[in-house]
């Protein structure tokens, strides 16, 4: 457990971190995903620019009628965010289920976007506020979708040398109801399933739905089968377990020693329809 | 000279905060780790990543060529040294050569292959990853029933059937029991590979020092001088040339009962190269190499009366050992067949043991040892009989307890129960719980729809360590007290407490016999050049017998005193006594043991016959065994769409004997219950058929947090054993033994109306959402 | 480990069997192949890079093809061995030509693949990248697919004359 030697920056500028990204040192945020791997020699990077310290990427702010945050804010930080809370209280609620606090502590919402982990919360619940991923480089910025961002396993639309230095949400009014609800491996503690649900109704109609899943395949997802399904519906519960169990078709479930394909493809149903109640009941 | 003497509180029995927490909370408890010697060279070792692989060729080269490495050994530098010791002895065990060093083929995922020293732990593992192996993989096997099975691999060559022993004990006529059975019920039952994870892995610093011929090892070890010994004999050194020292050691749980390669090779190194050298296991080291428990495959047959009176148990056991034996491997299933009667007084066992080589690392000792497993066996055994013929679980218990008139009571197995009234324990716990009004609840949950169980143990264990014919390396235990002149006390204990608390427990024993304040009192252990022989700490033996051992230390302490104080007050030796802090005459004048201390010393006054000092040692043998007791009793409910387990309520009544500190009692069950219910619910060490330890970190097995454990409501009855002065039995191994059974009979019994009558450990919520599916299916069919 | 999937592949039995038999295009289409040189009958040395969020890795070690049956079927086997760990996968692809999926006498136009077999990890990978090794052998097997639909519809450039050298 004892990682190999390798060089380490700690620049006081996101200008100076981009430039030696940009010659192909690996960014650092906090370290929760990386350091673990290093420490196995599974990871071996011969650079690391630690960019989890950049005051240019710890923020959280509103700013035209949407909520930015920096790619540095720790997960502890969006959990407990008076503005996150108040506005976008599913992404809070979301990074509250993450690990333990001392993960949550120094793990950063752009290091676990970055990271792509098949079983991370977040990627749920971005799915499900229709967020946008921001991404720097020296040469400038651009602005994803999150199914343009997240492509497959561990797997972003990342290019070298480029970093996530943003997510935006939306800000949710009241009328919008929102819940993340999760099955945890009882080892690691993340996601066997994850779901995020946000939803809007009126005269007993859904008329919004969003729907993300982490864990069940190799990527999250934005379930749309299920939105399609609800939206124009009555509210019944009969009409959230009939839209919900159609979460995994067309998924490629994973398997593993903690659950089959075939109980994850369950769970995410049970989940999803969890989280929809859940949202419901919180929407006005 | 006429004195008031305030009476002294007794400090045992009392709940006292721990003496040994202050440095261990505020980061200054020293473990192996934090030894640092001038000169100090690192260790890191090439482990093999294959179950089982021929080594055509190692090149060191590298390694050996890389700036910072000193030096490089492999299998053929150490055949001096002697071989990993297993002190287990069975007729006709198979006991393979096991090399702190693999020779020309490894035997499981971890095997030591070679070890690289450096100037720094960096250099050392990169020294690791620069060495050459030429593996030729083999095909490897880790299934202990498939390792039986006709053309599996041999896991060692030479013995192609991988049987290490076969063990039988009959008790009693289990053919006649078995002729005169009205219903016999059958079930395999698996008690599944456990990893042990001490906080603290294992570390070992070793300094030799040629001038002296002197050899001082640090190591992480529940048993110093044993260790000490086996280490002795397997470096060529004078036992009393080796100081062994077990710092402060962060937990163990039975895996630190042994001696393992790493601590002789480490003593070899530094002899090769005259520089102390440390080596620390990693995590993931401690997966791999540092020994599993459990490992079991039981085929039980439990023979009744449809009244519920249970003839006999029939058990074959297949015991799943790993490539080797450990210190004690081929003994811990033997324990099992010990227990396997639990605490009723059917008069018929026969137990079979088949002792099978797989390509794993070794399984030892775990917390309970071969008692949780066996435990497990009758516990359900006995619930799915009552199932079967439809009786109440807790009145089947109620008709087969041994009686509390029938103590000192002689089991089907051959043990004599020390003491215990069974059906009081089991009273208190029903109600406790309210156990007539939950079977209500129970009826009105199922009509809902709820998937409620209660699940019930009435667990024995044997501990308390043991008479020695019964134990392969002596059972007593030795205490040393102390008395300086100034009147304080040093407890000197041959156990190693490593968490369990004896430096409060012993000290709370020493100052309410003494009468002194507790703060007057140190307790010393783990040093060999400081303390006496002893034996060590496993088997929840430290207070039954180092406890005791300690009490006769403490009265011949008492017995001088008394003579000193006598003397001092110029009356005759009988005519004082010796109680809260004061040896008075029949006057009432007195002198304080503090006093008495000094005069001692001073050696001015020696009472006749007498001599200077004040200090006693008092090496302690037990002439049995202790059984403690308990009913445990959990209410869950089963979560129907998912399978999720929730454990509604956990009720613990113990009988562990008297209790010294009600503190430290409720940290051993508390964590022995979290280890039992991590075994029932989550925790498996998976190989998978290729040797690969698949559950080889945290983010893959899955122990217990605190989040994840129920609110303990725990009490106790008390039923001192005789065997000891103090009366205590033991309660470190308690709680996991009485946990796992009443977990699965609870999700059982809640799963009952679906059909199942049983469900192996772990009962992961996957599995229990299978078992509804599939048993669903089997509803719409039927 | 058992791995077992379906695929399909726009093009004709033949000309899908042919391309997986082509060291040239099979080094193209492996993902993270650096090099995949013949060294006997159906024998051909592996050099390979992993590289997946932080984890990398370098594998050497071999890719046989034996069983031939064009275009219905063959049997891989490929093996690598790296600092963190080895990958010993065997497996028989069988190839299935697809119509238009409307009519039965529709000319085949795209094959159907259907693989099965079994894989050994172990070392470092097998006890600490559990939980990862599901998705990421089948994210690996869905870009192969992908890369070997490009290639056979001409998409990306090829190199034939490379002797089997090829990477990105
Ligand atoms: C015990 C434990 C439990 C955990 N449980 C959970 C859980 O339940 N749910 C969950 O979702 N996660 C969990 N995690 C992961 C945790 O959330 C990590 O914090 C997160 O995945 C990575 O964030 P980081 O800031 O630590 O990134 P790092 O570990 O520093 O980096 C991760 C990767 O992303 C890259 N990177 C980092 N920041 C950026 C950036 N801004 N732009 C581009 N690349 C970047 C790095 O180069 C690296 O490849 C757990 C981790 C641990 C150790």
């Amino acid at each position: 457990m004892i990682a190999n030697s390798f060089e380490y920056s700690a620049p006081g500028s996101l200008k100076e971190a981009l430039a030696l990204l940009a010659e192909g040192a690996k960014p650092l945020a906090g370290g929760m995903s990386l350091i673990p791997m290093m420490k196995l020699r599974l990871a071996n990077p011969e650079h690391l620019v630690d960019i989890g310290r950049l005051p240019e990427l710890n923020y959280i702010r509103e700013e035209g009628g949407a909520i930015h945050i920096g790619a540095g804010v720790t997960h502890f930080e969006v959990e407990s965010s008076p503005l996150l809370l108040g506005k976008c209280p599913l992404l809070a609620e979301t990074a509250a289920y993450i690990g333990d606090i001392q993960v949550r502590n120094r793990g950063t919402l752009g290091g676990s976007v970055a990271h792509a982990d098949p079983s991370a919360d977040y990627p749920a619940a971005l799915h499900a506020l229709d967020a946008k991923i921001v991404l720097t480089s020296s040469e400038g910025t651009r602005t994803l979708s999150t199914e343009e961002f997240f492509l497959d396993t561990f797997t972003t639309a990342l290019d070298p040398g480029e970093i996530v230095s943003e997510v935006i949400v939306p800000v949710d009014a009241g009328l919008t109801g929102t819940s993340y609800q999760k099955f945890l491996q009882p080892a690691s503690g993340f996601a066997i399933v994850g779901a995020a649900a946000r939803v809007r109704q009126e005269g007993g109609k859904f008329t919004m739905v969003r729907v993300g899943v982490t864990g069940l395949s190799g990527n999250g997802y934005r379930a749309r089968n299920v939105e399609d399904a609800l939206v124009g519906q009555d509210v019944t519960d009969a009409n959230i377990k009939a839209a919900a169990a159609l979460v995994a078709d067309g998924q490629d479930a994973s398997s593993d020693l903690h659950a089959t394909a075939e109980y994850r493809a369950h769970l995410a149903g049970a989940y999803t329809a969890r989280a929809l109640r859940a949202a419901l009941s919180r929407s006005a | 000279m006429t004195t008031t003497v305030t009476k002294l509180e007794k400090l045992v029995g009392k709940r006292i905060k721990r003496k040994e927490d202050p440095r261990l909370i505020t980061g200054t408890a020293t473990y192996v780790e934090d030894v640092k010697l001038p000169e100090l060279l690192h260790a890191a070792i090439l482990r093999s990543p294959h179950g089982a692989a021929n080594i055509k060729s190692i090149d060191i080269s590298k390694a050996a060529a890389l700036p910072g490495v000193v030096a490089v050994y492999t299998g053929a530098d150490i055949l001096g040294v002697g071989s990993v010791v297993c002190a287990a002895d069975l007729p006709g065990l198979r006991k393979p050569v096991h090399h702190i060093l693999a020779q020309d083929r490894t035997y499981f995922v971890g095997h030591a292959v070679a070890v690289v020293v450096a100037k720094d732990r960096y250099v050392a593992a990169d020294g690791v990853d620069l060495i050459e192996v030429d593996w030729q993989p083999t095909q490897a096997v880790t299934d202990p029933e498939k390792a039986l099975a006709a053309g599996a691999p041999a896991v060692h060559p030479e013995w192609p059937d991988n049987t290490a022993f076969i063990h039988n004990q009959e008790g009693g006529d289990m053919a006649q029991a078995f002729a005169d059975a009205e219903v016999v019920v059958k079930q395999r039952i698996v008690s599944q590979r456990l990893i042990p994870n001490p906080m603290e892995t294992r570390g070992v610093v070793a300094d030799w020092k040629q001038a002296d011929k002197a050899m001082t090892i640090w190591t992480s070890t529940q048993i110093p001088h044993l260790a000490r010994s086996i280490l002795a004999g397997q470096l060529g050194l004078d036992e009393n040339r080796v100081r062994l020292i077990a710092p402060e050691v962060g937990g163990g749980f039975g895996s630190k009962l042994n001696v393992y390669p790493e601590e002789a090779l480490m003593g070899f190194v530094s002899m090769k190269l005259q520089k102390p050298v440390k080596w620390i296991e990693s995590r993931r080291e401690n997966f791999q190499t540092t020994i599993h428990g459990r490992g079991h495959v039981d085929y039980l047959e439990i023979a009744a009366k449809r009244d519920g009176t249970i003839l006999g148990l029939k058990l074959k056991l297949i015991q799943d050992l790993g490539a080797y034996h450990q210190l004690l491997t081929p003994a811990i299933p033997t324990l099992s067949v010990l227990m396997m009667p639990g605490l009723y007084k059917f008069r018929n066992i026969s137990a079979q043991v088949i002792g099978v080589f797989t390509n794993a690392v070794p399984t030892d000792a775990y917390r309970g040892a071969g008692r949780p497993e066996a435990t497990h066996g009758i516990e359900r055994m006995v619930d799915m009989l009552a199932a079967e013929i439809g009786m109440d679980p807790a009145e089947i218990r109620y008709k087969n307890f041994a009686g509390k008139d029938d103590f000192p009571f002689l089991t089907a197995a051959g043990l004599t129960y020390d003491s215990g009234d069974y059906a009081a324990t089991l009273d208190k716990a029903l109600e406790m719980i309210d156990y007539k009004g939950l079977r209500e609840q129970q009826v009105q949950a199922r009509a809902e729809g709820k998937l409620m169980g209660i699940g019930i143990s009435t667990y024995g264990e044997l501990c308390g360590f043991g008479p020695s014919p019964a134990t392969p390396a002596g059972g007593w235990e030795s205490a040393t007290v102390k008395v300086e002149p100034s009147g304080k006390v040093t407890v000197m204990t041959g156990c190693s407490p490593h968490g369990q608390g004896q430096e409060t427990s012993f000290a709370q024993i020493a100052a309410d016999e003494l009468g002194v304040p507790l703060d007057d009192v140190i307790v010393l252990h783990g040093d060999t050049s400081i303390v006496q022989y002893g034996i060590g700490t496993f088997g929840s033996r430290n207070t039954a017998v180092g406890g005791a051992a300690l009490f006769y230390a403490l009265q011949d302490i008492r017995e001088k005193a008394k003579r000193f104080g006598a003397k001092m007050l110029g009356v005759e030796d009988g005519e004082v006594v010796l109680a809260d802090g004061h040896c008075t005459d029949s006057n009432g004048n007195s002198v304080t043991f503090q006093q008495i201390a000094g005069a001692a010393y001073r050696g001015i006054v020696i009472p006749t016959g007498s001599e200077p000092g004040l200090v006693a040692t008092r090496f302690w043998e037990p002439s049995n065994f202790a059984y403690p007791y308990g009913a445990h009793i959990i209410v869950s409910e089963v979560d129907k769409e998912t399978g999720q387990i929730e454990i509604k309520r956990y009720l613990a009544v113990d009988d562990i004997g008297n209790i010294i500190n009600p503190l430290l009692v409720d940290g051993q069950l508390h964590g022995g219950v979290a280890q039992g219910l991590g075994q029932a619910l989550w925790e498996h060490g998976v190989y998978d058929d290729d040797g690969q330890l698949v559950s080889g970190t945290f983010m893959d097995y899955a122990m217990p947090r605190a989040r994840m454990m129920p609110w303990i409501e725990s009490a106790h009855t008390i039923t001192p054993s005789p065997v000891n002065p103090l009366g205590a039995k033991g309660v470190g191994e308690a709680g996991t033994i009485g946990s796992t059974p009443a977990m699965v009979n609870s999700v059982v019994d809640a799963l009952a109306p679906l059909g199942v009558r049983h469900i192996d450990m772990p009962m992961t919520a996957g599995k229990i959402w299978k078992l509804m599916q599939d048993s669903s299916i089997q509803e719409k069919k039927a | 480990m058992k791995i077992a999937g379906t695929s399909q592949l726009p093009f004709p039995p033949e000309k899908a069997y042919d391309l997986m038999q082509d060291p040239a295009m099979l080094a193209l289409a492996i993902p993270g192949c650096n090099s995949l040189e013949k060294t006997g009958d159906n024998e051909y040395k592996l050099s390979l890079k992993m590289a997946l969020a932080s984890l990398s890795g370098q594998f050497e070690g071999k890719v046989t093809l034996t069983e031939p049956n064009r275009p219905y079927s063959f049997k891989m086997l490929v093996e690598g061995t790296g600092k963190i760990g080895f990958v010993k996968g065997e497996g028989v692809i069988k190839l299935s030509g697809l119509g238009d999926g409307i009519s039965i006498t529709s000319a085949i136009t795209a094959t159907g693949i259907e693989f099965a077999g079994d894989a050994q990890i172990g070392g470092s990978i097998a006890t600490v990248g559990q939980r990862m090794i599901d998705t990421t052998s089948k994210m690996m097997v869905k870009q192969f697919f992908k890369k070997l639909e490009k290639l056979g519809l001409g998409a990306e450039g090829t190199n034939p004359e490379a002797g089997g050298t090829a990477g990105e």
